[in-house]
């Protein structure tokens, strides 16, 4: 049974999770989370083309994720699992993400859980996506005033 | 009051169990205790865990000392969250729109 709410912090297992339901295949989320030229178009909350995109998609296989003007905080990690279209694993930030992707109604249910070793972790890895978030916000004020 | 000291309240079974309970109304440690099969003194240790961790607070009527779940602690974490939440949400809208203009395109 898919985890349904959008969002959910997990104390028990120090975990995040998001969760959406997508009307269209599993196929395509699928496509979108793994093939570079789609990725880099949706990945940037800013809503830039990624500056890099490296997917090397099989176990063990390396990502690397460059917003455009943050060339300095890539976003790296390393493939676990793959089975399409359902189940991509990767560890990145510290953190292991699983994006589970199944069939749901005339859509497609994707549920995000990013999963941290302890309270602590969990901890020091909100407080590098807020250091993300806190760039992102930087950047669109540094757009806005151009 | 830390996040430090939050999470590490947050990370024991029996004091999620705790705040659980008293997400539905305040209790008294005896009746906290109750569902645990814990002696009184366990129970207290881990108040006294959430207390120091902001998660709760200590009310005083009468000759009763009923605990209450403490808003601005649990509101502490949800602040800390909210700005990691938006970059993920923002990122997630892009995913959807991005799906849906693609598949219009088709």
């Amino acid at each position: 049974m898919p985890d349904t709410q959008p969002f959910r912090v997990d104390a028990a297992t120090h975990s995040i999770h998001f969760s959406r339901w997508l009307p269209t295949t599993p196929d395509r989320v699928f496509d979108a989370w793994t093939r570079p030229d789609l990725m880099s178009q949706w990945w940037d909350p800013s809503g830039k083309v990624l500056a890099e995109c490296v997917i090397d998609l099989r176990e063990g296989g390396v990502l690397r994720l460059v917003n455009a003007g943050q060339e300095h905080h890539p976003f790296e990690g390393r493939y676990r699992t793959i089975e399409r279209p359902s189940r991509i694993v990767f560890d990145a930030m510290g953190a292991t993400g699983t994006i589970l992707i199944t069939p749901e109604g005339k859509g497609t249910r994707m549920t995000l859980a990013m999963l941290c070793g302890s309270a602590a972790h969990l901890e020091q890895f909100v407080r590098m996506g807020i250091a993300e978030g806190t760039n992102r916000t930087l950047d669109n004020l540094v757009t806005h005033l151009a | 009051m830390t996040l430090d000291q939050t999470f590490a309240a947050l990370s024991d079974p029996t004091r999620r169990a705790i705040l659980a309970r008293l997400a539905q109304g305040e209790a008294t440690v005896t009746e906290l205790a109750a569902p645990h099969g814990l002696a009184q003194p366990t129970i207290s240790k881990h108040l006294k865990v959430l207390e120091q961790a902001g998660l709760i607070e200590t009310l005083r009527h009468a000759q009763r000392r009923p605990r209450r779940l403490a808003p601005r602690g649990l509101m502490q974490i949800d602040v800390w969250l909210a700005p990691f939440r938006a970059t993920w949400e923002t990122r997630l809208d892009r995913l959807e729109s991005f799906l849906a203009d693609t598949d219009t395109k088709e």
